[in-house]
């Protein structure tokens, strides 16, 4: 089917202020063209990276992300002056506040907050604490303030002695007005007629905005004049050049500032006049160099276009940017699976048997006891303990085994990743959170960050079917950063996933770790072909993990260390990783716990490890789950 | 002398001399020399990879030479583990497979005292009576130099009565290092430098062409390896009858040297990066799979390297010396492993003609059904 044949999939944040700009496609005639479909801000963005939508009404800091998307041209949601619904509310006055509480996934909001705190307390700003929208007014006191946008913002109006309204501090500052979303999508996607019929839905919207903050006063509860006169004076929704200007100095100072990709403003209707040529990749590969954040669009340009030695070079000059000792460090520990029974039966593993079979086992305490006294007595520092989704052991059986383990064991524990805490959730009718604070008290010191191949659902669905989604091993992680816990994070590609899709893992995994900040480090790996698998791999090889390494390397720019796998490439490729962004070089492994079921398997020890890190021109030290040096690197 | 110089040098299309290959050997990021090295090979070569289909046969290991890195030779006949294949055996290995035949056939054995020198001469006539177009890759310099002494020849008459019996090109193996202070040490008791270089003199002025290989990563130090391309240069420079370099990485498992540890994969993409620079007049550098893994290899067409050598068939020379690598590779393995690097595979016969020209990456259906790779259990991972 042709593309300008099929009716276009949309998608828009569903808030009140956003009403009055899609409320009209759902009716004709924009109806025949368009599908429209409400969503959460994240979800919105989603979706487009993820190719689910055609466009998006999307907020501006997710569109800079993606990269390279088109806005249409005079439609917007934005504020010149007082906003009201986006403001830093707290008891003492707000420059000199010393924390803020903020929900780090309005990033947009989040972002307009910081670059505002930042100019006005030259370049000194809080401490941001994360917390869920909900809870952000509760968390004021003292010296805590906290960010509260929508309509928990307009709810407290007048209940707190200072209020910096981040509308108004953003016009005093650049005398502009400020954009908060606009309809985004990939170049090409919107005709002109397309526009025009944004354009007559947004008329037909704004000619009923009081019908539509009636409507939304029943619902919330909030007076129906404050809601009348927020769409009539706080907003509004043109994008001339005025916003476009805003727009832009929004975007150059958080690139400035490091917390967006660097962004370039293009409305669709200027791809229709002239084809402006991409900036060159030298450029793209120079600001990768220089640790600039990219967005995900250029990303995918890097996988496309770029050769693997300038991939090398520049994921090594981030490497030696945040680790300009030289130093590649590995741990001593253990990998110890407790049982290969699984309920999930993925179609890349040859691991798992089901409930009943011959083969199927759960360590007991004297198998475990042996080889942990082995991991001791090998001066190993930590357990990596994971398993299968075994349907019969409960919590009680995790709690004592790490009590057990923490008792007569000193070493650290690094255990469950999040599908298998999902699975002790569902298994207990417990929450995440009540899973892992049961754990962590019972001796779990963090999290492994296995189980998540893809965190895109269309790749997972295929592979893992029964596996939680992209955004439940998310949340797991971030329930487990909030709490303190640090993990590390993990990709498996090479099945049905496309270089877009490992771009979006990426960027997924960054987006996290802007909120958290609990992730230590990144591996990844391409799918193990052998017997037992039942899927056939798709991109593949050597080269292809070197580059996927660099370009992770280079888009992780707030995650600390980059790990290579040389347990799944192999010693040798593990040691030309370092070259090529890896400042870790994993884990030694125990000879007896690779079980060789279909040929070779790798087996190294710290010898090995320390050699192939001096010839590759490092310095070695061994380090904790914390990425901390436990011996002097030499 | 500082790696900018070089670069200048290379930049201005000037020879490199023995100060500056030292350079590249020490400098310590690989990626960068391997830039200057894939840009070399692109441009001599553009994207394309040669492969070809070949199959190795050692028909003896029985060996009058000691060489410490071997653990491939027997010293004697009746040596446990030794063993001497009649020449039915021989030639049975290409009657069975003679429904999917390799082009070519690469024999290099054991120096065996106790074999007259019509063996090997019908060995090779009964090859050719099996095919008469299989290229017969034979002997290597070290085994000429061991025919012209034990049988009393010239290498010039060694040399043209096995060319009669059908041999068509010597293959590069004997090189080691060529320096004395090396060779004299973990090669004593078979053909020097000037011995081996003079077979292949020889050999190229009678109409062959030869390979020629280092093995890299044991006792000799990177002047020593640089030595060795520089000797090889000239003699190129002489004869132009050398068709590939051939970086052999030395394998501990079993011999004489099993104290030393084998060299990393780094030191193998920059033997075979430096090579490229260095050896301007040779046309072809060749990964060795069967000495690098498949894996390495893969890089190491992006580190100057141009060729993956065969299918190999049977290889039992590393395998002695612990190497990890499969027996064989399929061509299908092969074309894919070469387009995963993001080449252009070309099946060649053994004088670098084109057999057969593979599309860049769309991938022939047999090759998608790939070998069992590493067999790692997925939950084995570190994370």
């Amino acid at each position: 089917m042709n593309r300008a044949d099929r009716r276009l999939r949309v998608a828009a944040v569903g808030y009140l202020n956003a009403r009055p700009l899609f409320e009209d496609l759902d009716r004709e005639p924009a109806s025949a063209r368009m599908r429209l479909d409400c969503a959460s801000p994240s979800e919105v963005a989603r979706r487009v990276a993820e190719d689910e939508a055609d466009f998006a009404l999307m907020p501006v800091a997710a569109a800079a992300t993606i990269g390279d998307l088109r806005v249409a041209r005079g439609c917007a949601i934005a504020s010149r002056g007082t906003v009201r619904s986006i403001a830093i509310v707290a008891e003492t006055p707000v420059d000199s506040l010393e924390a803020l509480a903020v929900d780090l996934s309005s990033r947009t909001s989040v972002i307009l907050a910081r670059l505002v705190l930042r100019a006005r307390r030259r370049g000194r700003e809080p401490r941001l604490l994360g917390c869920a929208p909900e809870e952000a007014v509760a968390c004021v006191s003292g010296s805590r303030g906290a960010l509260v946008i929508g309509d928990p913002a307009l709810a407290i109006e007048g209940r707190f002695p200072h209020v910096l309204d981040l509308g108004l501090a953003w016009f005093e500052l650049t005398r502009l007005p400020i954009v908060f979303a606009a309809w985004c999508g990939r170049p090409g996607t919107l005709s002109f007629e397309d526009e025009l019929l944004l354009e007559n839905a947004k008329r037909a919207g704004l000619a009923r905005r009081d019908a539509i903050a009636d409507e939304h006063a029943l619902r919330s509860g909030l007076p129906a004049a404050s809601l009348r006169a927020y769409l009539r004076d706080s907003i509004h929704y043109d994008l001339g050049d005025e916003e476009r200007r805003g727009l832009e100095r929004f975007y150059d100072d958080a690139a400035r500032e490091g917390l967006l990709p660097r962004a370039r403003l293009r409305f669709f209707d200027e791809d229709r006049r002239s084809a402006a040529p991409p900036p060159s990749l030298d450029s793209l590969l120079a600001r990768a160099a220089d640790g600039e954040r990219l967005s995900a669009n250029e990303g995918e340009r890097l996988a496309a276009e770029a050769a693997l030695f300038d991939l090398g070079l520049a994921a090594d000059a981030v490497r030696k940017r945040k680790h300009p000792d030289d130093v590649v460090t590995y741990i001593v520990d253990r990998n110890v699976n407790y049982t290969n029974v699984c309920t999930t039966s993925c179609r890349f593993c040859a691991f798992y048997r089901p409930l009943g079979h011959p083969e199927g086992y759960v360590l007991s305490r004297d198998e475990l006891a042996k080889k942990l006294k082995e991991v001791v007595d090998a001066g190993g520092v930590q357990i990596l303990l994971q398993g299968g989704l075994h349907p019969e052991l409960r919590i009680e059986w995790y709690e004592e085994l790490f009590r057990w383990m923490k008792s007569e064991f000193s070493l650290g524990l690094h255990a469950l990743s999040p599908e298998e805490i999902l699975h002790i959730a569902r298994l207990e009718g417990l929450s995440v959170r009540a899973v892992l604070e049961r754990l962590h008290a019972a001796g779990l010191d963090s999290v492994p960050g296995g189980g998540a191949e893809i965190l895109v659902d269309r790749v997972r669905r295929k592979i893992a079917r029964a596996k939680c989604t992209s955004d439940g091993w998310l949340g797991v992680m971030r329930i487990a950063h909030q709490m303190g816990l640090r993990s590390s994070a993990t990709m498996m590609y090479g099945t049905v996933d496309t270089a877009r899709d490992r771009i979006a893992h990426l960027i997924k995994v960054r987006d996290l770790q802007d909120e958290t900040g609990g992730f230590t480090a990144f591996f990844c790996w391409d799918f193990q072909h052998e017997r037992g698998t039942r899927i056939e791999p798709g991109e593949h090889g050597t080269v292809l993990y070197l580059r996927q390494q660099a370009i992770a390397r280079i888009l992780l720019d707030n995650v600390d260390h980059v790990g290579a796998s040389w347990v799944t490439q192999g010693p040798e490729v593990g040691q030309v990783a370092l070259r090529f962004g890896a400042d870790d070089f994993g884990s030694v492994m125990f000879e007896e716990n690779v079980v060789s079921s279909a040929g070779t398997t790798f087996c190294m020890n710290a010898e090995g490890i320390e050699r192939r890190i001096h010839a590759a021109g490092f310095k070695a030290a061994r380090r904790n789950v914390h990425y901390d040096w436990l011996t002097a690197p030499a | 002398m500082t790696l900018d110089v070089v670069v200048e040098k290379i930049r201005a299309g000037q020879r490199l001399e023995a100060d500056d290959a030292v350079v590249l050997f020490r400098h310590p990021d690989v990626v960068a020399i391997g830039q200057l090295a894939n840009d070399a090979c692109e441009r001599r070569h553009g994207d394309r990879v040669y492969f070809n289909r070949n199959m190795r046969i050692e028909v003896t290991n029985v060996c009058v030479a000691s060489c410490l890195f071997c653990s491939f030779a027997k010293l004697e006949e009746g040596a446990p583990g030794a063993h001497t294949m009649s020449l039915r055996q021989a030639w049975a290995e290409l009657e069975s497979r003679i429904h999917d035949p390799p082009s070519e056939i690469h024999i290099v054995n054991g120096l065996h005292p106790g074999l007259p020198f019509s063996y090997y001469e019908e060995l090779l006539s009964g090859f050719k009576r099996i095919k008469p177009d299989v290229h017969m890759k034979c002997f290597t310099a070290v085994e000429i130099h061991f025919f012209a002494t034990h049988y009393g020849m010239t290498y010039r008459e060694v040399l043209q009565r096995l060319q009669r019996a059908g041999l068509d090109s010597l293959p590069g193996g004997g090189a080691e290092i060529f320096h004395p202070e090396v060779r004299a040490r973990i090669a004593h008791d078979k053909a020097t430098a000037d011995e081996w270089l003079e077979v292949h003199r020889v050999a190229h002025s009678l109409g062959m062409r030869t390979n020629a290989t280092i093995l890299y990563g044991h006792i000799e130090t990177f002047e020593h390896r640089v030595d060795h391309l520089l000797r090889l240069r000239a003699l190129q420079d002489e004869t132009g009858g050398l068709q590939a370099f051939i970086p052999l990485a030395f394998h501990p498992d079993g011999n004489g040297m099993r104290n030393l540890p084998a060299p990393t994969a780094i030191d193998g993409l920059r033997t075979i990066a430096v090579a490229r620079l260095v050896l301007d007049n040779v046309p072809h550098i060749k990964a060795y799979w069967v000495s690098m893994t498949p894996e390495v290899a893969q890089i190491a067409l992006r580190f100057g390297a141009n060729d993956l050598d065969g299918t190999i068939v049977h290889e039992t020379i590393y395998r002695a010396a612990g190497s990890r690598s499969p027996g064989a590779l399929t061509t299908a393995e092969l074309v894919r492993l070469i387009q995963e690097a993001g080449r252009i595979p070309v099946e060649r016969d053994t004088l670098y003609g084109v057999v057969r020209e593979y599309p860049r990456a769309i991938l022939p259906e047999a090759a998608l059904k790939v070998r069992d790779r590493k067999a790692t259990k997925h939950l084995e991972v570190v994370s």
